[in-house]
């Protein structure tokens, strides 16, 4: 039997259904089919599970490509487990003419796929009806496999590739760095001590009075060298210059919070979001292409994932409880805020992050790799200045705009002159204090 | 002698002003406080302490009741928002209309049929909506969809759907993963049309929730595109 003509048999199957609750006759004719249906289906090769290696393999590539968003073997998801399947539905047919036309079997009045849509409703099974047959019994097959499949809850014992390894590398040479130059000072002093206990037998070859011979072989005792000029001298000044350098650093500090690393209310890790998961930070902080504040997500943006994942690595369940918290009692969540320009500053972040085309590590460092985020820049106002003489203006983007800007540029001040962004006002007061 | 008290004193002032820095959960010395902090409601800098800042408070400003002095120098929250936020409502019965004029999307979320069949993208399809489509698929939607749309982005689990290792305590976990994310060229999805990704970005589908607050109309439509020329 060719499956050309299962899938006619099924087409008047469907075709006789909705009348079968009504009319007894009609009934019997199914029951007749049904029958003859499943004859077919016992007689058919091809309705065996397959456990060849080959068939395992192809079916886990389409599971992957179309089933794995909505089922998992042995877990519910959005639709059941598959594990099982070919025993719990009514037939292996059922389950093929089922994927590749959910809506039409529910509509067709089947009991077992009117039973399952009451399970899910209003979730309906998206329609396959590219997948072939073959290609419904190799997933079957995988599904078999995956099902029996112990499942492994042993830990990786592999280390983790990548970061640790170089930094490793890295300490290491500063290792032999730092073991190479003790070795050459200490060979510097032997050499240095050969030299003096030379110097003094050649000296006492030579015929020396007493006075001379007490200067050559004068004893250098601590209290000697403590009570010296050279060494007080050293000492002031080393002290002197430290605490200069101290009060210098700190007078400079008042009113700058680079370093600063509060607690958030949420032990929130940018390492985790940002670098492992590579998640875009405009993802979240949504405002930085738009307008003055990158804003902080909301807590429905954190629940795009976190619906569903409410444990972490590092954490357990414990921080990502309090976002499904504050989310179900509609309560907002008090970040701490980092960077805190003063008042007497206008700053856009969509001016320098659209327009300027400026990525967020430049001024807010290495956020990818921060646990905590902590203040990276200085935020002072020599500190914005100095970006806006450095930095070229990128007119390729605007060409028409600046086009005529770059005329009289080069007309002003000639056609090698750099053009920055103090050349278009970068520098102007009253762009930032007004 | 005299050397030693001089740095005596020296040294006991850098100690002093250490305390200036800032550092861990030290925010530092502020410089001219009064300066520093909106009077106006500024985004994200909402301060509820009714006393803050009482020391260097210029202006008196209105009493809250017959009793109550008016707020210090730092105050700044509004106190009829619900947790004092500063951020307010739009007016009743007002609706926002974007650049383009475009009244807010208002079908809702069990309505995917209806929009699948009837919306139409009005962008175009030139180079630069799609390259934009691209820029903004990168950034909303393939650390889970992948980058070219397969359902393996690293929220997935990654190509292999096993998840990203990590260490903890000298333990290797796995990061968990977001489970029953589509693979937007699966056969099941190639045809559908723009409007049913529009819907989808807007509204959430099966697993995935409403990503409308997100990104803008505009945007979306540009991803659609994007995503369409993934299909092929």
């Amino acid at each position: 039997m060719s499956s050309d003509s299962r899938f006619a048999l099924l087409v008047l199957k469907t075709d006789i259904e909705p009348h079968m609750i009504k009319n007894f006759t009609s009934a019997c004719k199914f029951f007749i089919l049904v029958f003859v249906f499943a004859f077919v289906s016992s007689t058919s090769s091809a309705q065996e599970i397959s456990t060849d290696p080959a068939a395992i393999k192809a079916g886990e590539g389409i599971f992957n490509a179309n089933c794995k968003s909505c089922h998992k073997v042995k877990e519910k998801l959005v639709g059941p487990a598959l594990a099982g399947v070919d025993e719990r539905a009514p037939s292996i047919d059922w389950i093929k003419s089922f994927i590749k036309n959910p809506p039409g079997m529910i509509a067709s009045g089947d009991a077992y796929a009117n039973n399952l849509y009451k399970d899910y409703k209003p979730t309906m099974m998206t329609a396959f009806s590219s997948l072939k047959d073959e290609d419904i019994m190799n997933v079957l097959a995988y599904v078999k496999a995956k099902e029996a499949e112990v499942p492994k809850d042993d830990v990786i014992k592999d280390p983790v590739p990548g970061g640790e390894n170089t930094e490793a590398g890295g300490s290491d040479l500063l290792n032999l760095v730092a073991i190479g130059v003790v070795i050459v000072l200490l060979l510097l002093v032997v050499t240095l001590a050969l030299l003096i206990s030379s110097l003094k037998r050649f000296l006492d070859q030579k015929n020396l009075n007493e006075e001379e011979k007490e200067v050559v072989h004068s004893p250098i005792t601590l209290k000697s060298a403590l009570s010296s000029p050279a060494f007080i001298f050293i000492v002031a000044f080393l002290v002197a210059a430290l605490g200069f350098k101290t009060v210098i650093n700190n007078l400079f500090a008042i009113g700058v919070q680079q370093g600063y690393a509060p607690k958030q209310p949420i032990a929130f890790s940018h390492k985790i979001h940002a670098g492992d998961l590579e998640i875009d930070c405009k993802y979240c902080h949504v405002g930085v292409t738009k307008g003055k504040s990158a804003t902080i997500p909301s807590v429905n943006i954190c629940m795009n994932c976190h619906n569903q994942i409410k444990e972490g690595a590092q954490t357990g369940a414990s921080q990502i409880k309090q976002i499904t918290d504050a989310y179900a009692n509609n309560e907002p969540i008090k970040w701490v805020r980092i960077h805190n320009l003063p008042d007497l500053a206008y700053f856009n972040h969509a001016q320098h992050v659209v327009v300027g085309g400026v990525e967020c590590q430049t001024c807010h460092g290495p956020i990818q790799e921060m646990e905590v985020v902590k203040q990276h820049s200085l935020l002072t106002m020599g500190w914005c200045i100095d970006c806006h003489r450095k930095t070229d203006i990128d007119t390729t983007r605007n060409a028409e705009y600046y086009d005529k800007m770059l005329k009289i540029h080069a007309e002003k001040k000639g056609s090698k002159a750099p053009f920055k962004v103090e050349d278009i006002g970068g520098l102007e007061c009253s762009k930032c204090h007004y | 002698m005299r050397l030693v008290k001089n740095l005596f004193v020296g040294i006991s002032a850098a100690a002093l002003l250490t305390a200036c820095g800032a550092g861990g959960n030290d925010q530092g010395t502020e410089y001219a406080p009064n300066m520093y902090h909106s009077v106006a409601y500024e985004p994200y800098s909402q301060i509820d302490d009714w006393e803050a800042g009482r020391w260097v408070t210029s202006i008196e400003y209105p009493k809250l009741d017959s009793v109550t002095e008016g707020h210090a120098e730092y105050y700044n929250s509004n106190n009829f928002n619900p947790h004092k936020m500063n951020m307010r409502d739009p007016a009743p019965n007002t609706v926002s209309r974007n650049k383009q004029g475009w009244l807010p999307y208002r079908l809702g979320k069990d309505s995917l049929a209806y929009a699948a069949a009837t919306l139409k993208n009005p962008l175009d399809s030139t180079a630069s909506v799609i390259a934009d489509g691209k820029i903004l698929y990168e950034t909303y939607c393939d650390h889970c969809h992948g980058a070219k749309g397969n359902g393996d982005g690293k929220v997935a689990g990654g190509a292999e759907g096993e998840g990203i290792k990590v260490v903890v305590n000298g333990e290797t976990k796995t990061r968990n993963t977001y489970n029953g994310i589509a693979n937007l060229r699966s056969d099941a999805l190639k045809g559908i049309s723009e409007g049913h990704i529009f819907h989808v970005i807007t509204q959430g589908k099966g697993l995935m929730w409403a990503h409308g607050s997100q990104i803008s109309p505009e945007d979306r439509w540009k991803i659609a595109k994007y995503v369409k020329t993934l299909q092929k």
